[in-house]
């Protein structure tokens, strides 16, 4: 999996790897957005354009972790874990009067537990992941609306809570830089270095293979479930700080997003292959893009189909890939 | 992997788990019917039954096509938006004035078209099938929303038979929906196409090696979930009266379900539609118990989603002590 061991690579291996190809679209979609829109390189615009995409970045890096793992898994409920999260986290604030910093560290905790609920009917009753986190998609979203009865709730702007998502460091949105850039770095150097990653990428392809070489396979795999819902609760967070509301639909239709960066990113939808650095450049590529027909003045649900279509036309590209690729 | 070994005194026999496997769903209806009795005053009468039947045809056909896909081990999640664009198209031909036979026969005939793209991108482009239809519904989403253009369409039933009408206090919908199930339950069960789905989920592999054309069959399927989402579309405008910008996107969970509560299993290759008809009069009484019991429909989501979790856990449980009793191999 790991290449860094051999010397070179042929040329061509190189070219078509996807992470090159993700850096040459992230540019080549800077210059036309900035050529079409004075605006788009504006300090101003790349703050905001980064603020967003730390908070769905946090989803994919949970949903991407969860396919590589393999067997079928993948998590629809990372959105609905985030508006339920986030209300928890407002009943915590507003409520209870709980400081801002103690009920986001009680909400990411939270976030764990709702994920451990996908993955203990996943990885230890067997249940397919799709009906699985299908369901919870629609219980926590549903949930979140009967917490709040369809309202906001705030209490979050107290002991400097909001600069988590409204300031910026050296020009760099606080979010990204304390959680986002972290929790990447901290991904792909155990995805590439360490032996979570190597038993990631095993289970991912074979169970049985996995099993046989004593990897406790459900367990790995109730785990990155667990880590999926507390990644989503962190963007919750990390929404509560920015918005300094939360609503119950505060993740309406974000799986799509995290999914779609997913399989952008060349995490093969079946498990085992995949890079997360290559999601971290598909994250650029769909802020960018957002971001672009935000200022083009297109609007959310136009964004959407977009959205559709590029994860259709990345999953093709995926096939087409593989195919060429052996094994 | 790690499942325990029961002691065998405490383990049911395979048959038990068949028979409970069987008799699970009647047994639930029964026992909701009699809850609502009690709990919700109305519920019992013939004019609120009537309502329950208008008010879930159109998602009774949305649950038969994805009784088909999920039959071959897919999924379509694109149902409840594909039904928005047809209905916005049906909705403005027949307000236009197109004479309602061909609307009808148009409606199927873009419910077809959309269900082929599907079936192209699953089949032609081999994307997992939960892929394809996550991506085809966002774009259906979207394209309603640009035909919307912020202009409702009122309108309303085509024909009479897809509409509130009634004839002596039956439902002349749920008639249209009775025959739709009655033709898929035989061509399920007694024609070559139904009995190709089975064997599809059950094992492709082994489907296409007795010679099954996989690919075409499981295109024509997702084609036919088309055809069933057109003719539900046009029963969808007749209940609702207007097409907006998210119409049908909240059928899409409950037709889901209602295939899951059933009892045709997710896996693939077991299965059918009348079961599926079985699930969806569940989750029908249960939102309109619920809401005759006066608890706020907020709670909709909750109920349904937790209907389906448990649905799923016990058709997996069961099947897979099945399975290692009978000694079969998945």
């Amino acid at each position: 999996m790991t290449t860094g061991a051999l010397p070179r690579r042929p040329l061509r291996d190189r070219v078509s790897d996807r992470r090159v190809f993700l850096a040459v679209l992230v540019v080549a979609l800077g210059a036309l957005m900035s050529l079409l829109s004075p605006y788009f390189l504006e300090v101003g615009n790349l703050l905001a354009m980064t603020q967003y995409g730390a908070v769905i970045g946090l989803l994919a890096l949970g949903v991407s972790l969860v396919i590589l793992g393999g067997r079928g898994g993948i998590d629809l409920s990372v959105g609905s874990a985030l508006s339920l999260s986030g209300i928890v986290m407002g009943l915590l604030a507003q409520n209870l009067g709980l400081s801002p910093w103690l009920a986001a560290l009680v909400t990411v905790a939270f976030g764990a537990l709702l994920g451990s609920v996908n993955g203990f009917m996943v990885a230890r009753l067997g249940l397919p992941p799709l009906i699985v986190t299908l369901s919870t998609l629609f219980l926590y979203g549903a949930l979140a609306q009967v917490l709040t009865d369809g309202g906001q709730l705030g209490g979050f702007n107290r002991e400097g809570f909001a600069a988590l998502g409204q300031s910026a460091i050296l020009g760099v949105p606080a979010q990204v830089l304390l959680v986002l850039a972290p929790a990447f770095a901290v991904a792909i150097w155990a995805q590439n270095r360490t032996a979570f990653g190597r038993r990631l990428h095993q289970i991912g392809t074979s169970d049985r293979a996995a099993a046989l070489v004593g990897i406790d396979v459900n367990q790995l795999r109730f785990r990155l479930y667990c880590l999926s819902g507390a990644l989503a609760a962190l963007g919750a967070v990390v929404t509560n700080a920015w918005l300094l509301t939360a609503r119950p639909s505060a993740g309406l239709g974000m799986e799509l997003q995290a999914i779609t960066i997913a399989v952008l990113g060349g995490i093969h939808i079946f498990g085992g292959r995949g890079h997360l650095s290559g999601v971290l450049l598909a994250l650029a590529v769909v802020v960018v893009l957002s971001w672009g027909l935000q200022l083009a003045q297109v609007g959310n649900s136009v964004q959407t189909g977009i959205l559709g279509l590029v994860l259709v036309g990345a999953a093709l590209l995926n096939n087409l890939l593989s195919r060429r690729a052996p094994g | 992997m790690t499942t325990t070994t029961v002691p065998s005194a405490f383990a049911p026999s395979a048959r038990m788990l068949v028979v409970l496997r069987n008799a699970l769903l009647p047994i639930l209806l029964v026992a909701e019917v009699i809850f609502f009795t009690v709990a919700a005053p109305g519920f019992l009468s013939a004019a609120n039954l009537a309502n329950v039947v208008i008010n879930s045809a159109d998602l009774a056909l949305l649950a038969a096509g994805v009784t088909l896909v999920v039959l071959l081990a897919g999924i379509d999640v694109s149902v409840g938006p594909m039904l928005g664009v047809v209905a916005w198209v049906g909705a403005t031909l027949f307000v236009a004035g197109t004479p309602p036979p061909l609307v009808v026969v148009i409606a199927l005939l873009l419910g077809g078209a959309l269900g082929a793209v599907n079936g192209a991108l699953v089949v032609g482009g081999r994307i997992s099938p939960i892929i394809t239809t996550l991506g085809t519904a966002a774009i259906f989403k979207t394209v309603l929303f640009i035909l919307w253009d912020s202009t409702d369409v009122f309108a309303g039933p085509v024909v009479p038979a897809l509409g509130p009408a009634r004839a002596g206090g039956l439902p002349l919908v749920g008639l249209v929906v009775l025959a739709v199930f009655g033709v898929l339950a035989y061509v399920l069960r007694h024609r070559v196409f139904g009995r190709r789905l089975f064997a599809i989920g059950n094992d492709a592999e082994g489907a296409r090696l007795l010679g099954v054309p996989v690919g075409r069959t499981a295109f024509a399927a997702y084609v036919l979930v088309g055809v069933l989402v057109g003719l539900a579309a046009l029963i969808y405008v007749g209940r609702v009266g207007v097409v907006q910008a998210t119409a049908g996107n909240e059928l899409t969970l409950p037709a889901i379900a209602a295939v899951v509560v059933g009892g045709t299993s997710i896996l693939g290759g077991e299965g059918g539609v009348l079961r599926t008809l079985g699930g969806l009069a569940f989750i029908a009484l249960l939102q309109n118990g619920v809401v005759l019991m006066g608890v706020p429909p907020l709670w909709n989501g909750v109920l349904v989603g937790a209907a389906v979790a448990l649905a799923v856990a016990f058709d997996v449980l069961t099947r897979r002590t099945l399975d290692k009793r009978i000694g079969a191999r998945k």
